[in-house]
């Protein structure tokens, strides 16, 4: 791992109170990921990976550990602070898309711009880019109801980024698409993150879909049982090492 | 802040018949407190208009005469004197306009068989436009000739003369006064001139003291009649002050009038809110005092908690409409966990996300005002043709209707705040679970 890594995990536990019982999601967990990374956590239903996205996002508090982001500490952080921290530096890819459905692809995508407070001329013109990036110029005036799957996420990857965040996390972004419609939004998110030189965090069930990233991390039962490093070059983007993997779940 | 208000009024939007249906709950609760408390300021209204029509509310009656409480439940009468000098100084008094006092006398007016008792008052030209003595017909009295004398006689003055030997009214068949302005008339103060069968008085009565002389008969010219309306005046014949001060002085032995000093003066205020503090100043002086206002006072006390219950009526359809509110909003707030849950991990703060419910929420209750004001003055102009035979009044003053639509937001935004705190304490986590 390098010296300064953007995102530094220590020790970090977390335990759901469910009613009497305790369920430990997270058992101390250590990650580093460095600034420019494409990082997939890779993991079965329970094994804490959806837990690890949520506190690496402040969206909840760790029970023990630190998590240090940019030199911040995000355990040490209020509501407010988190709220901002992820204003200026957090974009979020969700599964379900989680698009506003009364809202156009152009409206969607400049929403974040407004919570920050950007004038309204301005969120126009940097939401038209960024659609412009994910291929989507065409279908600016549609509302989501009127959008494919792969047409909707990828108004979702525009609406991550268009408040040029350092980080951009993604739940399951391939989730909720078919396998033909998945390989094509990994490309648009892949070639967008590299371009632009953002981290991306990525959770996924799917080995096929975390070999995109450079680094694979395993996690069940909430440990890290592997890190895999795959090389940095654009093959990745057109072979996924399935077979690899694959071997090292089975291991 | 704009973008708050364009989001929340599409939000709304978006849910048509629902924010109509809350608004229209607004806008009942809206106008039955309107439509109350209109009712309740006409019944104000009328009380207050009942005693102007008994006398200007901004006169002040002033009294030699006081009474003095000693403290302990018992007290007593005290007298100041009323002269030129007093009148000099409630002059300089702040707030006052004019300052009249009550020159007046007692005299009999004669016309053919029959007579009347007439109270007459000294006024000049300047103190009837001040205290607004007007006339029924005819003009103001001027100074006369030298031998007779003008007057306007009292409103009912006419209908007044009887017959001073069997008493009888000197009324037609039809009930119409058999004495018109027309007819000659003549004034005297001595009442011997009128009941002379009884014949005291002018001869020896067999005291040893000499009998005074009868008094004089004076010529009157009949110029005006006072007209109904006018409060305290209606009753009195008018006279030229000077022309009034001279025969009541040469009268002195029938009229006891005592030239310089009055038992009243009457203040005028400027503004009906001077009363309270020019009274006081009078009454600071020694002197008594009494105004129309205490007694629209006392009134006004009496119909505020009359006012309050029906306020109080109108308040529970409010209520009601605000509890309507809440049902909406935590409705609303349900629906959009996910929503909510979405904004929040994009980075919306959470004061925003309660200023999104809190501006939906004012804006229900800025048109449910709004409408609720149409409403109530529309239900104010019906039941001021149905109720126009019993004297009942709907009034909405301006204040009333910025009131309203105030505190319709005001009430809006209350009943919203526990919900909008409910939506800012909702996680964003909502956001991720995937359905």
């Amino acid at each position: 791992m390098q010296e300064n890594p953007l995102i530094d995990v220590r020790n970090v536990k977390k335990v759901y109170h469910v009613g009497t019982v305790d369920v430990h999601a997270l058992r101390g967990v250590d990650l580093q990921i460095a600034s420019g990374d494409i990082c997939s956590i890779i993991g079965r239903s329970g094994s804490g990976k959806s837990t690890m996205l949520n506190v690496l996002a402040g969206l909840e508090q760790v029970s023990g550990g630190e998590i240090v982001i940019a030199g911040k500490h995000l355990e040490r952080m209020t509501q407010g602070e988190l709220i901002i921290f992820r204003q200026k530096r957090v974009g979020f890819i969700f599964q379900s898309f989680n698009l506003m459905p009364y809202y156009t692809a152009l409206e969607n995508v400049a929403l974040p711009l407004s919570f920050s407070g950007v004038p309204q001329a301005q969120r126009t013109k940097r939401a038209k880019e960024m659609l412009d990036i994910v291929g989507l110029s065409t279908h600016m005036k549609h509302k989501p109801s009127e959008l494919s799957g792969g047409q909707q996420q990828r108004v979702g990857i525009a609406r991550a980024l268009v408040t040029n965040p350092s980080i951009v996390f993604a739940d399951e972004p391939t989730g909720n698409l078919d396998s033909n419609t998945s390989e094509e939004v990994m490309h648009v998110i892949i070639n967008i993150m590299r371009e632009q030189k953002k981290t991306l965090v990525m959770v996924t069930h799917d080995p096929h879909i975390a070999e995109y990233g450079d680094t694979v991390v395993h996690l069940l039962d909430g440990r890290i049982t592997d890190i895999t490093t795959n090389a940095k070059d654009s093959t990745t983007l057109n072979e996924p090492r399935v077979r690899e993997t694959e071997g090292i779940l089975n291991a | 802040m704009k973008d708050l208000l364009t989001t929340a009024f599409l939000n709304l939007w978006r849910r048509k018949l629902r924010a109509f249906l809350t608004v229209l709950g607004m806008v009942i609760g809206v106008a039955s407190i309107v439509v109350m408390v209109s009712l309740g300021i006409g019944i104000k209204q009328a009380t207050i208009e009942s005693f102007a029509g008994t006398g200007s509310l901004t006169t002040i009656r002033v009294n030699s005469w006081s009474y003095v409480s000693n403290g302990n439940g018992g007290g007593g009468s005290r007298q100041k004197e009323l002269n030129k000098k007093a009148i000099a100084e409630f002059k300089k008094i702040e707030g006052v306009q004019a300052v009249m006092p009550l020159v007046q006398t007692y005299g009999m007016i004669k016309s053919g068989r029959y007579v009347v008792d007439a109270s007459i008052l000294g006024v000049t030209k300047e103190q009837a436009e001040q205290f607004g003595i007007t006339l029924a017909e005819g003009e103001l009295p001027g100074t006369g000739s030298a031998t007779t004398y003008e007057i306007a006689l009292g409103a009912w003055t006419l209908e007044g003369f009887y017959s001073p030997d069997n008493y009888r009214q000197a009324l037609d068949k039809n009930g119409n006064p058999k004495v018109t302005k027309d007819s000659r008339m003549q004034l005297t103060f001595d009442y011997r001139n009128i009941y002379t069968q009884m014949n005291i008085g002018t001869t020896d009565d067999g005291s040893g003291q000499p009998p005074t002389p009868p008094g004089d008969f004076y010529k009157l010219k009949v110029t005006g009649i006072m007209d109904e309306g006018n409060n305290d005046f209606s009753y009195y014949c008018v006279m030229d002050a000077t022309q009034l001060d001279k025969i009541a002085k040469a009268n002195k032995s029938f009229t006891n009038y005592n030239a310089g000093k009055y038992e009243t003066v009457l203040v005028k205020c400027a503004d009906i809110t001077d009363v309270k503090s020019v009274k006081n100043a009078i009454s600071e002086m020694g002197y008594g005092t009494y105004s129309l206002q205490d007694a629209v006072e006392m009134a006004e006390k009496s119909t505020q908690n009359v006012q309050y219950l029906l306020g109080a009526i109108g308040g529970v359809a409010l209520l009601v409409a605000a509890i309507g509110i809440m049902n909406t909003m935590m409705m609303s707030i349900f629906e959009r966990t996910r929503e909510i849950g979405i904004i929040k991990v994009l980075g919306c703060r959470i004061d925003n996300i309660a200023g999104l419910f809190l501006a939906e929420a004012a804006y229900i209750g800025l048109f449910g005002g709004a409408l609720g004001m149409g409403l109530s003055f529309g239900i104010s102009a019906l039941l001021n043709i149905f109720l126009a035979s019993s004297g009942l009044r709907s009034i909405i003053p301006a204040y009333l209707v910025f009131g309203a639509v105030g505190f319709s937001i005001i009430v809006a935004v209350a009943a919203g705040m526990y919900p909008a705190i409910r939506a800012m304490k909702l996680s964003p986590l909502a956001a991720i679970r995937n359905e």
